[in-house]
C-alpha cells in the first residue's frame, strides 16, 4: 500500500491543475522580490504536469468520459467529514477518484483483458444529479437558473461562457510570468469537466451509488435501509435509469468507536450485500494541519466545472486558507476504497450490463432480422402506425427523451458504458446502429450525439485510418453532428465539444489528418458566440495542428510550417488586442523564424507593429539582423522594417540576387 | 471582385506584386481591399506556398488551379518551369479566365527573363511588364 503522495511522484502521467492554485496564492503575495520565488515554484510544478498534458490529449479525452458515481450518505457521515474540514463526505473522497491507484483490468466484449493505469471515476452528489438535470440546455446563453443553482451547491459544467471567464482569469494571472501556465489543453479539460446530466448521453448518469453510514450511528441497519429508500425517492430526471449499482460503505471512526463492534456490523453488512460493501477506517478528530506528522495534502479535484473553480479562486483570494490535509492512513484508506470499489464492483457491474444489453438488445438489431425490423419500420411504419404498437416510436417529443427502459435508451447506455470502459469497437458499432434510429424518430439531439460519438470512437480505435475513410466516414459524421447540434438544437456547447475533441484526435493521427484537424479547428473558431479568449486559444490551436504536420524527404514536401506560422501570427494579434502581451509574445516566438528576412513588405510591417505592441522591440530586431548579417543587402532590409518597400524600389537592381 | 497577384521567386521572395479589381460587369479595375486586409493577403499567399509545394509534385499541368482557400478567399497558382510561382488571390471561382490571365503573364515573364540584365529571383521593376500584366487582367478578369 503506497501513500498517495509517493504514488503521484512515481507516476508522472498524472496531470494536476494544482499549479494554478498554488500560483494564485503566490500572486497575492508576490512583490518584486517574491516573483522570482514564485517563478521557480511554478516552474518546478510545471515540469511534470504540462509535458504530459501536451503529449496526451488522447488520455485527457479518455479520462473525461468516466463512470460517475453518486454519493448518498447519512448525516453522521457528513458530520465526520465536516469535522475534518471538508464540506461533505463526497468532497472528501472526490479527489481520490480522479486517478485510481495502480492498474485496472477491464475485459472487453471479445473477452480480452486490457489494463489501464489512468482510469478514474467521478463522485457526484445524488441530490446534485437530480437538480442538475437539463437545466443547462443550450450552454451559452440560456443559463437562467445559474445563480440559483450555485447557491444550492450543484456545479454543472457545459457552459462555454464560464470556461471562457475562467481561462481569461488564469491567463491574466499568468501574464506576469514568462511561462505558459494555461495551455489549450487546460481549456479543453475545463470544457469537458462536469458533463451536464442530459437525456441524449448517459456519461453523467450515475453508474453506481455509494451509500455510507458511520460507526457513530446508533441504528446502523435501520439507517442503511432509510438511505436506500430515500435514495430511490430522490427525484432523478425521468430519463435517468435508476438501475444503478448500490455500494455500501461503513465509515469507522478509529478514535471514538470500538473496532470490534464495527467489524461485527460490517460482517453483517457483507452477509446482506455481498461483495459491494467496504469498511473505511478513518481517524476522527478535527482538521489535520500540514505541520502534523504524516499529514498529506489532499489533491485538488482535477475535473471541477469552471464555475466551481472560479468560485474557489475567488474564495482563495479573499482569505488565506491552508490546503486541506488528511492523515496518511486516512488518505491511503480512501484511495484503497475507491480502487477496490471500482475494480471489484463497478467495472464488473458495467461489464455485466454490457454483456446483457449486447445480448438482449443490440444483437437482435445487428442480425438480419434486426435490419428487416428497422426497414419495415421505416417503410411501413407510417401506414401501420395507428394500429400497431410495435412500430410506434419510443421517443417522447414533449420531454425530448426516450424512457430509460426503451431499447434505444438501453443501447445508448450500452454504447456509453463500452465507451467508458474503452471498448471502442463495440461502442462504435453500437453508435453506428443508433444513428439511423434517432434519425427516423427525428430525435435530433440524440441523433447529433450519436454521430459525435461515432466519429470519436472511430478516431479512438487504434487501427490506422485511410484517407478515404477520413473523407467518407469521419468528415460527414462530424459535419452532421455539428449541423444537428447547432441548427436543430442550438446546442452550441455540445457542438464545440464535438469539434474540439475531433480536432485533438485527428491532430494526433498526424499526416493528412492534421490538415483535417486544422480545418475543423477553423470551423470551431467560427462558432457563433465564442468569447475573445476561446477564440484566440482556438486560433492558436489551428497553428498547432498545422505544425503537427511534418514534411517528408529532403525538401520537406508537405510540411505546413508557413500555415502554422500564419495562424500563430493571427493568434498573436488576437492576444495583443485582448491585452495579453505575454501570451502574444509566445505565439510570435513560434512564428518569427518563418518570417525572418521575408521580403513581403506588408507582412514585415505587420509583424513589426505587433512586436512593438507586445514589447518585443529592440534587441530582438538586432538579433534578427545579426542572424541575417551574412546575406549582405538583406540586412538593410530587415533593419529598415518600416520602409521595406522603399528600399526595394530604390535598390531594385541586382542587389537582391543571392549569389 | 478584387484580386491580389504576386510572383514568388524560388526563395519565397516576392518578385512582383500588384492588386487590381475586376473590369467585367462595369468594374473600373481598381482594387478595393480595406487597409487591414493588405497584410492578410500576403500572409495568405505566403501560407499557400505550403500547399503549392505539395501539389506541384502530383499535378502534371503548370496551372495548378485553386490550391488553397482562406475563409472565402481562394488562391490559384501557376508554376513556371523554373519554379517561379504565380499566385492569384481571388474571391470567386473562375478557372478559365484565370488560366488565360496566367498564360499572358507567363509570356511576359519569359520575355523579362530573356533580358540579359535580369537574373532569376530579381525583383521585376519594368513598367512594360507591369502594363502587360494590367492589360491581361483587364482583358480576362
Amino acid at each position: 500500500m503506497t501513500s498517495p503522495a509517493s504514488f503521484t511522484d512515481s507516476r508522472p502521467s498524472t496531470p494536476r491543475s494544482r499549479p494554478t492554485y498554488l500560483r494564485s496564492s503566490t500572486i497575492k503575495s508576490s512583490s518584486s522580490s517574491g516573483s522570482l520565488n514564485s517563478l521557480f515554484a511554478a516552474a518546478s510544478l510545471r515540469s511534470n504536469p504540462n509535458r504530459t498534458l501536451d503529449d496526451d490529449a488522447k488520455a485527457l479525452i479518455c479520462r473525461s468520459f468516466v463512470p460517475h458515481i453518486a454519493v448518498h450518505v447519512s448525516a453522521d457521515t457528513d458530520e465526520l467529514a465536516r469535522e475534518k474540514g471538508f464540506a461533505s463526505f463526497k468532497e472528501m473522497i472526490r479527489p481520490y477518484g480522479d486517478d485510481l491507484q495502480g492498474r485496472l483490468t477491464i475485459r472487453d466484449s471479445a473477452g480480452i483483458s486490457n489494463t489501464y493505469d489512468d482510469f478514474g471515476v467521478r463522485f457526484v452528489g445524488l441530490q446534485e444529479v437530480a437538480m442538475a438535470g437539463e437545466k443547462w440546455e443550450t450552454g451559452m446563453t440560456a443559463w437562467a437558473n445559474g445563480k440559483e443553482e450555485k447557491e444550492t451547491g450543484a456545479w454543472v459544467g457545459g457552459n462555454v461562457d464560464e470556461v471562457e471567464e475562467l481561462c481569461e482569469l488564469l491567463i491574466e494571472r499568468a501574464e506576469g510570468e514568462q511561462i505558459q501556465q494555461v495551455g489549450y489543453l487546460q481549456y479543453l479539460r475545463r470544457l469537458l469537466s462536469a458533463l451536464p446530466v442530459s437525456p441524449h448521453e448517459t456519461f453523467s448518469h450515475p453508474v453506481a451509488c455509494v451509500i455510507a453510514i458511520s460507526s457513530r450511528n446508533t441504528n446502523p441497519i435501520e439507517s442503511l435501509r432509510n438511505l436506500y429508500q430515500s435514495g430511490n425517492q430522490v427525484q432523478l430526471p425521468g430519463y435517468v435509469s435508476t438501475d444503478y449499482l448500490r455500494y455500501y460503505v461503513l465509515v469507522h471512526d478509529e478514535d471514538r468507536d470500538d473496532i470490534g463492534k464495527s467489524t461485527a456490523l460490517f460482517d453483517q453488512m457483507k452477509r446482506h450485500f455481498g461483495l459491494s460493501c467496504h469498511l473505511l477506517r478513518l481517524r476522527s478528530g478535527g482538521k489535520t494541519a500540514i505541520t502534523d506528522d504524516d499529514a498529506v495534502v489532499v489533491p485538488t479535484p482535477t475535473w471541477r466545472s469552471a464555475s466551481e473553480e472560479l468560485s474557489s479562486i475567488a474564495q482563495k483570494d479573499s482569505e488565506e486558507s491552508s490546503p486541506l490535509c488528511l492523515p496518511e492512513t486516512d488518505a491511503s484508506g480512501i484511495a484503497v476504497m475507491v480502487r477496490e470499489m471500482t475494480q471489484m464492483s463497478i467495472v464488473p457491474f458495467m461489464e455485466r450490463c454490457i454483456a446483457t444489453w449486447n445480448d438482449q438488445v443490440a444483437s437482435r438489431r445487428r442480425g438480419i432480422s434486426g435490419r428487416f425490423l428497422t426497414m419495415s419500420k421505416r417503410y411501413f411504419g407510417g401506414s401501420s402506425n395507428r394500429n400497431s404498437t410495435i412500430s410506434a416510436s419510443n421517443y417522447d417529443p414533449v420531454s425530448q427523451s426516450y424512457p430509460p427502459t426503451s431499447p434505444e435508451a438501453q443501447m445508448r447506455k450500452l454504447a456509453d458504458f463500452a465507451f467508458m470502459l474503452r471498448d471502442w469497437k463495440l461502442a462504435h458499432s453500437t453508435y453506428d446502429l443508433l444513428k439511423t434510429d434517432f434519425n427516423n424518430d427525428k430525435a435530433w439531439k440524440y441523433h447529433a450525439a450519436a454521430h459525435e460519438m461515432t466519429a470519436t470512437s472511430l478516431l479512438l480505435t487504434p487501427t490506422p485510418l485511410s484517407t478515404k475513410a477520413r473523407q467518407e466516414i469521419i468528415e460527414p459524421t462530424i459535419d452532421v453532428a455539428c449541423y444537428s447540434y447547432i441548427s436543430r438544437c442550438s446546442a452550441t456547447y455540445s457542438a464545440l465539444r464535438c469539434l474540439l475533441i475531433s480536432v485533438e484526435l485527428l491532430r494526433l493521427r498526424g499526416g493528412g489528418a492534421a490538415d483535417d484537424a486544422a480545418r475543423w479547428a477553423v470551423r470551431a473558431r467560427d462558432t457563433h458566440g465564442l468569447g475573445r479568449t476561446s477564440h484566440a486559444l482556438i486560433t492558436e490551436r489551428v497553428g498547432d495542428c498545422y505544425a503537427q504536420r511534418k514534411g517528408t524527404g529532403n525538401l520537406n514536401i508537405g510540411s505546413r510550417k508557413r500555415k502554422a506560422a500564419m495562424w500563430k501570427i493571427l493568434a498573436a494579434n488576437e492576444w495583443a488586442t485582448a491585452g495579453k502581451p505575454g501570451r502574444a509574445r509566445m505565439c510570435l516566438e513560434d512564428a518569427l523564424p518563418v518570417y525572418q528576412g521575408t521580403e513581403f513588405g506588408d507582412v514585415e510591417r505587420f509583424i513589426g507593429g505587433l512586436r512593438r505592441t507586445v514589447g518585443m522591440g529592440g534587441e530582438e530586431a538586432d538579433e534578427a539582423e545579426e542572424l541575417d548579417g551574412g546575406k549582405g543587402n538583406r540586412k538593410s532590409l530587415v533593419a529598415s522594417m518600416g520602409e521595406g518597400e522603399d528600399v526595394l524600389k530604390e535598390e531594385g537592381g541586382g542587389d537582391f540576387v543571392e549569389s | 471582385m478584387t484580386f491580389y497577384f504576386a510572383i514568388i521567386g524560388t526563395k519565397d521572395n516576392p518578385i512582383y506584386e500588384t492588386e487590381f479589381g475586376t473590369s467585367k460587369q462595369g468594374g473600373d479595375g481598381h482594387a478595393r481591399f480595406p487597409d487591414e486586409q493588405r497584410p492578410m493577403n500576403q500572409f495568405i499567399l505566403h501560407s499557400a506556398l505550403d500547399i503549392v509545394e505539395e501539389v506541384q509534385w502530383v499535378q502534371k499541368e503548370l496551372y495548378l488551379k485553386t490550391v488553397d482557400r482562406f475563409n472565402n478567399l481562394l488562391v490559384s497558382c501557376f508554376l513556371t518551369a523554373g519554379n517561379i510561382k504565380f499566385l492569384l488571390l481571388h474571391d470567386s471561382k473562375a478557372e478559365d479566365p484565370i488560366r488565360q490571365f496566367f498564360a499572358d503573364v507567363h509570356e511576359a515573364y519569359v520575355k523579362t527573363l530573356m533580358n540579359p540584365f535580369y537574373e532569376v529571383d530579381m525583383r521585376i521593376t519594368s513598367t512594360v511588364f507591369d502594363s502587360k500584366v494590367r492589360a491581361a487582367a483587364k482583358k480576362y478578369l
